[in-house]
C-alpha cells in the first residue's frame, strides 16, 4: 500500500492540455490563439458530425469509470485533491460519486427533451409531435468555440460546463482560476483517454485573473462565453466581448432552507437534521447551492433548539466519516472570531446557543431566535434560526431575495407543493428537499435558466 | 464602587513608573531570575485585576461564567478568558457606572458599522495616558528628555478636540503635551476632519514644516495612520517633491487602511517614506494599538530582519491557534490575544482578529483577516 501510495503521488499526467504544463511554462496570447484554432479544426474533423447517442454513451462510460474506486484518475483526484483544493479525501470522493451517479442515458434523454424538445435535436432537423402537426421542424446548433471561465471554489460547475459543451459538439477552452484546475483537468483527461479525438476538442489552462492580453486572445474567437464568479468578474468579462459573442454569466448565489412544523415530528425531525448536515458538509458548504441558514419553525415536536442540537450531532458524525479538512489560518481566524461573538451573545441571551467542534474549527452550529437571514462564513458553519412561519423566514431573507439559488424544504407532503409555489413566486430559482441541496439533477436549470438550452442557436424549418 | 479598582490603578501606575526608572525592566531579558520576577509580578497583578473585573463588570462576569471559569480558580494569567473585540460593539464592557463615564473611544471603520465602545473617566484616562506615554518614550524617544528637546513633533491625525472618539488622536494629543512639558515646541497638528467626519491633511502645512526642518537641520517625528502617510506621499509624488529630513527624523505609523486610501504593503509604504521624505528605514516604526486597549505595541527589526512587535511589561500578547484556542509554537501563525493590565476599568483580556506569527514572547503582525460579510449583511443587521 505504501509503495502504491507513493506511486500515485508521484504520478504525473501526460501533457494533453496547457494546464498540464509545468508552472514555469509561459503563456502568450499567440499560444492561446493557436490553441483555439486547432480546437476548431479538431472539432470540424472529429466532433461536429458525432451523434448525440454516441456522446451520451461516452459520457456515461466515463462517469462509470469515475465511480470505480480503482479508476486511476479518481485515485489521483483523491490523492492530490486534498492538497490542491483543501477538501478532504472523503469529501471529494462523495462529491465525485454524487456528481457522476446522475450520468445515465435516461437522465441525458430527459435533459435533451426538456431543453430541446427532442432527443435528436442536435443531430439533425427533427420535429416533435406538436411541431409535426404544424408542419415544422428544427435543428439545434451549439457554439463552434465555447469558452468557459471557471471559478475556483468547487469543481462540479466546471465539470458540468464541459459536459454540456460536449453535448453541443463545441470546441471548448476552459480557463480555470489560478491553482484550481486539477479536478476539471482530471475530468478532461478521462474524456481524452476514453476518446482522444474528442479530447483533442478540449483545452484547459489556468492563470490568475486580470491577464487581459490572454483573455483578449481567448475571447476573440469565441462564439459563446460562460463564466462563473462575482458580479465584478462577470462585468469585466462582458465588456471584453464583441457583440456577436453570446455571454452566459453565473453570478454568486446563496441558498437557505426552511423546516416546517409538519416535518418536525419525533420520527421525522432527526432524519431532516441528518439531511441538513449532509447539505452543510457537501463540498464544505462552499457552493452556491449550500445552505447558509436553516429556518426552523416553532411548534413542532422537535423544537428549533432540539433541531440545532441534532444537526450538531450529525455534524460530529460526518466529521468522523467525511472530515472537513484543513483550512487556511485566515479562514480559521474568521471562524474563531465569529464563534467568539456568538459565545458572547450566548452568555447574555438565553435563546442564543452555540455548538462547535472542540479543538478544531471543523463545524459550528449557531441557534438564534431571529428571523433575519444570516450569511455564513461557510466551511461548515451553519446558522439555525427559529421562526414562527415561512412568512417570517421570507421577510427575514428579503435582503438577499435576488441572490437566492436554492431553498431546501422539509414539510408535510401536502405543504411541500404549497411552499414550492410560494417560494417560486418569491424568487427562489430552485426548491428541493433538505439533504439534496448540493446534488441537483442533470435537468437542473442553472440559476433558473436552461443551461443546455442557453448554449443553442436554433434553425426553424417550415415544411 | 470602584475603590478597589482605584487601588489597583494606583498600584499599576507605580509599577509603570518603576519600569520607567529601571530600563532593564523595559527590555526583553535573558536573565532567568529577572524574567521570573517580571512574570510573577505580571501574573499577580493580572489575577487580582481579573477578580476585580469579574466583580464589577457584569458582562465580563457572565462571559467568564459561560466559559465555566471562576476567578478564584484561575492560577495563571494565560487562563483568563479573553473577550472578542467585537463584544465591545454589542456590550457595555465597563466597570464604570454609566454616570461616571466622561469619555468614550470608538473603533474606526466604516460609518455603517457599529463601532466598539471603550468607556473612560478621568481616572481610567489617567492610566491610559501613563501607559501610552511610558512606552512611547521608551520606544519612540530613546535618549530621554534631552533627545526630545531636539526633535519637533508633526502629527498627521486631527486634534483630539476634533476627533473626540479617537483613542489615537487622544494618544497623540498626550504626546504633544509631553513635548510641551519637555520644553520643546508642542508640535504641529496637520490632521483635519471634514464635515462628514473623514480625516484629511493640511498638505501645504506639512510641506512648509518639512522645508523649515530641513533648513534648520532640526529632525522631525512624524506620527499618523498608514493611510494619512499614503495621502501625504501621494501628494508629494504628484508635486514631484522629495525631501531629505535631517538625521534623527522618525516616523510612527499605525493602523490599517480601512478603505481610506489605496492599500500599500508595509515594505512599500516604508520605502516610499524613505524615498520621498528621507527618513532612514531604521527611523520608521509601526505602532499596534486599538480603542479597546490602553497599551500599545511598537515594532523594531529584531533577529533575522523581521519586524517584531512588543508590548510594555504591563501588557502581554499571546498568539493563539484559531483551531484549538491554545498558544501556538514559536514561529507559527495564529490570532493575537492581548492581556493589558492598563485596561483597569474595562476588560483586561481581549481576543483580536489579527493574525500574527509568534516570535517567542513577541509577535510579527500579518494583519487582519478580512471579514467577508457579503453585500448587504452584517452580524449586527437588524
Amino acid at each position: 500500500m505504501f509503495i502504491e501510495g507513493r506511486l500515485i503521488t508521484a504520478m504525473h499526467l501526460p501533457h494533453y492540455f496547457i494546464a498540464d504544463l509545468p508552472p514555469e511554462a509561459v503563456l502568450s496570447p499567440g499560444l492561446i490563439v493557436e490553441a483555439c484554432q486547432s480546437l476548431q479544426r479538431n472539432r470540424q474533423k472529429y466532433l461536429a458530425a458525432r451523434s448525440t447517442q454516441s456522446l451520451v454513451e461516452l459520457l456515461c462510460g466515463v462517469a462509470g469509470d469515475w465511480m470505480q474506486p480503482e479508476f486511476r484518475l479518481r485515485r489521483i483526484a483523491l490523492e492530490q485533491g486534498p492538497g490542491e483544493t483543501g477538501f478532504s479525501r472523503a469529501t471529494i470522493a462523495k462529491g465525485l460519486d454524487e456528481f457522476f451517479r446522475r450520468f445515465t442515458p435516461e437522465n441525458f434523454h430527459a435533459l435533451l427533451v426538456q431543453e430541446l424538445g427532442h432527443v435528436r435535436r442536435l443531430d439533425g432537423i427533427v420535429s416533435t409531435g406538436p411541431e409535426e402537426v404544424h408542419c415544422r421542424a428544427a435543428l439545434a446548433l451549439g457554439p463552434g468555440l465555447l469558452v468557459h471561465v471557471a471559478a475556483g471554489n468547487l469543481p462540479n460547475p466546471a465539470w458540468m460546463s464541459l459536459v454540456l459543451g460536449i453535448l453541443t459538439r463545441s470546441a471548448q477552452f476552459m480557463k480555470c482560476a489560478s491553482g484550481s484546475s486539477l479536478l476539471p483537468r482530471l475530468f478532461a483527461h478521462s474524456i481524452y483517454e476514453a476518446d482522444p479525438k474528442l479530447g483533442a476538442c478540449l483545452e484547459l489552462a489556468e492563470w490568475r485573473g486580470g491577464r487581459e492580453d490572454l483573455e483578449t486572445a481567448l475571447f476573440s474567437g469565441a462564439d459563446c462565453v460562460t463564466a462563473t464568479g462575482s458580479d465584478e468578474t462577470l462585468a469585466s468579462i462582458r465588456v471584453q466581448l464583441s457583440g456577436h459573442t453570446r455571454f452566459l454569466g453565473y453570478g454568486h448565489r446563496l441558498s437557505f432552507a426552511f423546516v416546517a412544523r409538519g416535518a418536525l415530528s419525533r420520527a421525522q425531525g432527526p432524519r431532516v437534521a441528518a439531511g441538513a448536515a449532509a447539505d452543510v458538509a457537501a463540498w464544505n458548504q462552499l457552493g452556491c447551492l449550500s445552505p447558509h441558514t436553516f429556518y426552523v419553525q416553532h411548534g413542532g415536536e422537535v423544537t428549533p433548539e432540539r433541531f440545532a442540537e441534532l444537526l450538531a450531532q450529525e455534524l460530529i458524525g460526518l466529521e468522523g466519516s467525511e472530515p472537513r479538512g484543513v483550512v487556511p489560518a485566515e479562514t480559521a481566524a474568521r471562524i474563531a472570531a465569529l464563534r467568539g461573538i456568538y459565545e458572547v451573545r450566548a452568555a447574555h441571551r438565553p435563546d442564543t446557543r452555540l455548538w462547535m467542534s472542540r479543538d478544531t474549527t471543523a463545524w459550528t452550529v449557531v441557534l438564534e431566535n431571529e428571523p433575519l437571514f444570516q450569511l455564513s462564513c461557510l466551511h461548515r458553519f451553519i446558522h439555525v434560526r427559529a421562526v414562527d412561519d415561512i412568512t417570517a423566514a421570507l421577510e427575514g431573507a428579503d435582503a438577499v431575495r435576488h441572490q437566492v439559488s436554492t431553498v431546501g424544504v422539509a414539510a408535510s407532503e401536502e405543504q411541500q407543493r404549497e411552499l414550492g409555489a410560494l417560494l417560486a413566486r418569491w424568487g427562489a430559482a430552485r426548491v428541493c428537499p433538505i439533504g439534496r441541496m448540493q446534488t441537483p439533477p442533470l435537468t437542473w436549470r442553472h440559476d433558473g435558466r436552461p443551461a443546455l438550452g442557453d448554449l443553442i442557436r436554433w434553425t426553424d424549418v417550415e415544411i | 464602587m470602584t475603590s478597589e479598582l482605584s487601588i489597583f490603578a494606583a498600584r499599576l501606575r507605580d509599577y509603570i513608573s518603576i519600569c520607567e526608572m529601571e530600563p532593564l525592566l523595559l527590555e526583553p531579558s535573558d536573565d532567568p531570575a529577572l524574567k521570573a520576577h517580571c512574570d510573577a509580578e505580571f501574573n499577580g497583578m493580572a489575577l487580582v485585576l481579573f477578580a476585580l473585573q469579574c466583580k464589577q463588570n457584569p458582562s465580563y462576569r457572565r462571559f467568564a461564567q459561560a466559559r465555566g471559569i471562576a476567578s478564584a480558580e484561575v492560577g495563571h494569567w494565560s487562563e483568563i478568558p479573553a473577550i472578542p473585540t467585537d463584544a465591545f460593539k454589542e456590550l457595555e464592557l465597563s466597570c464604570l457606572p454609566a454616570a461616571e463615564r466622561t469619555r468614550v473611544f470608538h473603533s474606526s471603520g466604516t460609518t455603517r458599522q457599529t463601532p466598539s465602545r471603550h468607556f473612560h473617566n478621568p481616572e481610567s484616562l489617567g492610566v491610559y495616558e501613563a501607559s501610552l506615554l511610558a512606552w512611547f518614550r521608551a520606544r519612540m524617544l530613546p535618549g530621554g528628555a534631552a533627545a526630545r528637546a531636539n526633535l519637533d513633533l508633526a502629527v498627521l491625525t486631527p486634534a483630539a478636540g476634533q476627533a473626540p472618539h479617537s483613542s489615537l488622536a487622544h494618544m497623540l494629543e498626550c504626546v504633544r503635551r509631553e513635548f510641551r512639558a519637555a520644553g520643546a515646541a508642542e508640535g504641529f497638528v496637520f490632521g483635519q476632519v471634514d464635515n462628514e467626519g473623514a480625516w484629511g491633511l493640511d498638505f501645504e502645512g506639512v510641506v512648509k514644516t518639512i522645508r523649515a526642518a530641513v533648513e534648520k537641520k532640526r529632525p522631525l517625528l512624524f506620527a499618523g495612520t498608514a493611510f494619512s502617510f499614503v495621502h501625504l506621499l501621494d501628494f508629494l509624488a504628484v508635486r514631484g517633491l522629495t525631501f531629505a529630513l535631517p538625521e534623527g527624523s522618525r516616523v510612527m505609523e499605525t493602523g490599517g487602511y480601512k478603505n481610506r486610501s489605496r492599500t500599500l504593503p508595509k515594505a512599500a509604504l516604508h520605502s516610499l517614506i524613505t524615498d520621498l521624505m528621507g527618513v532612514s528605514p531604521s527611523g520608521i516604526f509601526c505602532e499596534y494599538g486599538m480603542s479597546e486597549l490602553s497599551s500599545q505595541a511598537y515594532d523594531r527589526v529584531e533577529v533575522a530582519g523581521s519586524r517584531v512587535f512588543r508590548f510594555p511589561p504591563w501588557a502581554r500578547a499571546r498568539v493563539i491557534s484559531p483551531e484549538t484556542g491554545r498558544e501556538v509554537e514559536n514561529g507559527e501563525t495564529g490570532i493575537l490575544q492581548i492581556i493589558d493590565l492598563a485596561n483597569v476599568f474595562s476588560v483586561l483580556a481581549v481576543q483580536t482578529e489579527d493574525l500574527a506569527i509568534r516570535r517567542e514572547d513577541a509577535f510579527e503582525l500579518l494583519g487582519r483577516s478580512e471579514k467577508t460579510e457579503p453585500r448587504g449583511c452584517s452580524l449586527r443587521a437588524g
